[in-house]
């Protein structure tokens, strides 16, 4: 019937405009992204150690893992982000460690400093150490979504539950952010 | 060139270091032991590029079941295709970036300027709709891995009434409706949220996710693809432009003889049967009919919109900035609750009430004009959907659905007529 | 399987399928999301016996929203430096003048013999009504001054950068320097941050903080130590996280007020670390993790200069 391929082909030219349209309008008035690829990245100076990292994240074992930025280290006697609070002696027991999981390592370097590593096969990011150092350290610990794990998902799920909006998407080229310096504000400072 | 992207990709990471050590860094000990410091790694994710690659094999699927479905009419190809689906979109990519969640991205990159939306995300989004102007439904058919997974696991499927089905079938126009407010809003992804099939793909998830998959897929043995029927928005786009395809899979490969051996090839319904009677009722009494329902479209949408309207407030709360302000003004003593992480961490971040508020406000203006669009919307749905009822069309043939069938070829094998 | 059992079978996964969606959404609801259960927190160490605390907040001023950096009591005047400026103030917080510095300062002390106010790697030495007498030699890039101390003579200054104690003539001269170093030790002056204070007091001592090892440190004026003390706990009687005292002050009786970073507490304690008395617990800086600049005036009043709050708070002990 001509009619009814008429209607037939008036509507796929149409939806077909349509079609044209919409994406005319994404690439000439948006922002479309040709070569690079959008990541997930989480801003350690807004990060508040909510501990959702660890929960949130689709994975069973999160891809956020705590990452030391050695540059900013003191290489503590007392690390902050080691030790529990209340610890009487300075050893590796596990009984003084902050970590539940024991990934952060201490290793001796000359008196009186220690190097502190994380074992990233342990590190669940709970970011407990992360809080340790950053009230009573430099803040050289900091938790980083790490690519090689992460699912990079069209919605981070644990963006959905951060309280300080900490993860953000990037371009991969900036896909890491390393703490450089730790002047630069940040939210510590819950009335707890 | 491999080593290019390493430096392309090293390089302003070097850039950065650089300019922070101009900044208030304080110096770290001076080592007397020949103590070398580590340096921090930034282990790289999957090769950028490798999504072109998806992008291609997107393509030849969509190329290869249209081929299947309408050409060479093999249903063995388009269940292979199938399979092949279920394994590279489905459990190779996880199921993300699927075409069903590319919805969200270009809504969110229509309404928000600074949302920077990938090609490939786009062509997603694209390509199956392509198809579908030319081909009908071949995505939904062999290329959809979350269309493929519950294809392979119908068992004993029921047969729905039509009323039902019909009923039923409206949920995906009001999903979609919903999916694109909240990306567009940026509020959430919803269609990401509640994607059943992905926990299963991934292998693991949220526990919450999973008995959701489990579910889909438990109900999947006996509906024939519950979600693809009843749920998936971007299938409630593929319904609208597979109407206007150019050519579509047909059960018989010419004239169809009526010998009724595909009644009940369709698991999904999808075949329409030929009227018992073929009487065109009176004329006049149905026209009258028809522009009486034409008419009742645009009162439908302004009565849709306005209902809408009236829910914004109720929508707007899925927001979580709407929400945190609307909790802090509403019950001002959740400000004493220290147990309350997000509003400590509100509170904490210096930013004054009057900012959030301000910023809720902007949102809450954007799902009042949303719920007017999405009202209106649906009620256009609900009387296209009525108009569809009444129009009279003489069915001489036993035929697939354009809006509802996808392409997955099992009738084929049915018909006895053989190709000219 | 009959109909009415699938269609039983499909009723119940139509139920579950809602159920998880209600559920999914109200456990993410602000004020239903559960608590951390890797929550770090020390406020059983925050709460301090009320019988030490012998001191009261008396007095607040505030000079609007500037970033304050030093303080210092001399010849009955307290001495502010914020960015920029230099404002000399009656001690009872009426602001008397205000004079312009060409960068931002990090430390200051005063005498008779005028203000002395440390710039990132150099000194100058302003009168005591703060006009500029002269500008000092200044020291390499890595210098870092974070404190000074004046006798009559002679000015010490503490630079971070360097990891060392420096000594110059009140005219300018800088004579010498010693770096802490004990014995065959590695290292002298432990600083993993930005903290490093010294003070002379009334005895003529010099007495220099290592925060490393939450020492208090006694030097000659020519570097040799004499005597040292140290505490480290996390409890009111010690020092708490990896570099404190943060800042200190000499009493006129020879004790020490100290104040600490992380968790913020002012104490007072004797020469050889024995606690006295606390000054400001935990509780009155609450939100901070900053330690607050100290200054002692000659009847044992302490000025604390909040740098989060920016505001000087006054403590004096209670009658």
């Amino acid at each position: 019937m001509n009619r009814k391929t008429f209607i037939n082909n008036s509507g796929r030219l149409i939806l077909l405009g349509g079609l044209t349209y919409l994406t005319g309008s994404i690439i000439f008035k948006r922002k479309v992204s040709a070569s690079g690829k959008y990541v997930w990245q989480i801003d350690p100076f807004k990060c508040t150690q909510c501990g959702r990292c660890e929960s949130q994240c689709v994975k069973n074992v999160s891809a956020v893992k705590c990452v030391h930025a050695y540059q900013l280290c003191g290489y503590c006697d007392l690390c902050g982000g080691y030790f529990k609070p209340n610890s009487h002696e300075l050893t590796t027991g596990g009984e003084n460690q902050l970590c539940p999981t024991g990934a952060l390592k201490r290793k001796y370097v000359e008196e009186p400093f220690f190097e502190y590593t994380i074992d990233e096969e342990l590190c669940n990011g709970c970011g407990k150490c992360v809080k340790g150092c950053s009230s009573f350290g430099n803040g050289s610990l900091q938790l980083q979504i790490r690519h090689d794990l992460c699912r990079n998902c069209n919605e981070c799920s644990i963006s959905r539950m951060c309280p300080s909006e900490a993860i953000i998407r990037v371009p991969i080229e900036a896909a890491y952010q390393i703490k450089g310096d730790f002047v630069k504000p940040a939210i510590q400072n819950l009335k707890k | 060139m491999k080593w290019l992207k390493i430096l392309l990709f090293v390089f302003p990471l070097l850039l950065t270091l650089q300019s922070s050590q101009a900044q208030q860094r304080f110096p770290k000990p001076e080592f007397h032991t020949s103590y070398t410091q580590p340096t921090p790694t930034t282990p790289e994710p999957r090769g950028v590029g490798m999504e072109f690659v998806d992008v291609l094999v997107l393509l030849v699927v969509l190329s290869l079941t249209s081929w299947f479905a309408i050409k060479s009419r093999s249903r063995n190809g388009i269940l292979a295709l199938t399979l092949f689906s279920v394994a590279y979109f489905g459990f190779y990519r996880y199921g993300c970036i699927c075409s069903v969640g590319s919805i969200q991205n270009v809504a969110l990159a229509l309404a928000d300027p600074r949302y920077v939306i990938s090609l490939y995300a786009l062509l997603f989004f694209l390509l199956p709709l392509i198809f579908s102007l030319f081909f009908g439904r071949v995505f939904c058919g062999a290329a959809c891995p979350l269309g493929a997974i519950q294809d392979l696991l119908i068992y004993k499927p029921i047969t729905i009434p039509a009323w039902l089905r019909k009923a039923l079938g409206f949920i995906p126009y009001l999903y979609l409706g919903i999916v694109v407010l909240y990306a567009a809003t940026g509020s959430e992804f919803v269609a990401c949220r509640y994607d059943p099939f992905v926990g299963i793909f991934r292998l693991n998830g949220p526990h919450l996710m999973i008995y959701l998959g489990i579910a889909f897929l438990l109900a999947g043995l006996f509906i024939a693809r519950p979600y693809c029927r009843f749920f998936c928005p971007y299938g409630a786009i593929l319904n609208v432009f597979s109407r206007f395809s150019r050519r579509h899979l047909s059960v018989s490969p010419s004239k169809c003889i009526q010998c009724k051996l595909c009644t009940t090839a369709c698991p999904f319904e999808a075949i329409d049967f030929p009227d018992e009677q073929n009487e065109k009722p009176d004329t006049r009494k149905s026209t009258r009919k028809f522009i009486l329902y034409l008419f009742m479209i645009p009162v439908l949408m302004l009565a849709g919109g306005w209902i809408g309207s009236k829910s914004h407030v109720f929508l707007s709360k899925a927001n979580n900035e709407v929400y945190l302000a609307e909790l802090l003004i509403s019950h001002p003593e959740v400000k004493a609750d220290l147990a309350n992480k997000d509003v400590q961490t509100f509170l904490a971040s210096g930013k004054p009430m009057e900012t959030l508020v301000a910023e809720a406000q902007v949102i809450r203006e954007k799902f009042y004009i949303g719920s007017w669009i999405l009202g209106a919307y649906l009620g256009l749905v609900i009387g296209l959907m009525a108009l569809n009822q009444v129009i009279f069309r003489r069915k001489e043939e036993y035929l697939a659905n354009r809006g509802n069938c996808y392409s997955c070829g099992r009738c084929l094998d049915y018909c006895p007529v053989e190709k000219e | 399987m009959n109909r009415k059992v699938i269609l039983s079978v499909l009723m119940v996964l139509a139920v579950v399928m809602i159920a998880i969606v209600v559920i999914d959404r109200l456990k993410s609801r602000v004020d239903n999301r559960p608590d951390n259960p890797y929550e770090y927190s020390v406020d059983q160490y925050k709460a301090v016996d009320s019988t030490l605390v012998r001191y009261a907040e008396t007095l607040d001023f505030t000079f609007g929203d500037f970033d304050l950096r030093g303080i210092a009591f001399a010849n009955n005047r307290l001495y502010l430096v914020e960015d920029n400026y230099l404002l000399i103030v009656s001690p009872e917080g009426e602001k008397l003048s205000k004079s312009e510095l060409p960068e931002s300062p990090k430390c200051i002390t005063a005498s008779s013999a005028g203000i002395f106010i440390g710039f990132k790697n150099y000194i100058s030495h302003y009168s005591t009504v703060g006009t500029l007498i002269r500008q000092w030699k200044p020291l390499n890039d890595s210098a870092l001054l974070t404190s000074l101390a004046v006798t009559d003579s002679l000015l010490f200054a503490a630079d971070a950068g360097n990891r060392r104690v420096l000594r110059y003539t009140t005219g300018g001269i800088l004579s010498g320097s010693f770096d802490g170093k004990r014995d065959n030790s590695l290292h002298g002056f432990i600083l993993p941050s930005p903290y490093f204070d010294l003070a002379v007091n009334n005895d003529g001592e010099l007495w220099v903080v290592n925060p490393g090892r939450h020492a208090l440190e006694n030097y000659s004026f020519s570097g040799e130590l004499r005597g040292f003390w140290d505490r480290t706990a996390i409890t009111i009687d010690g020092f708490s996280g990896c570099c404190n005292p943060a800042q200190m002050a000499v009493m006129p009786d020879g004790s020490f007020v100290t104040a600490e970073k992380g968790m913020v507490r002012i104490k007072i304690h004797g020469s050889s670390g024995e606690l006295i008395s606390v000054v400001a617990a935990p509780e009155k800086f609450e939100g901070e993790t900053e330690a607050p600049d100290l200054a002692v005036n000659p009847a044992g009043d302490i000025y604390v200069l909040d740098f989060e709050r920016k505001m000087i708070r006054v403590f004096q002990i209670k009658k």
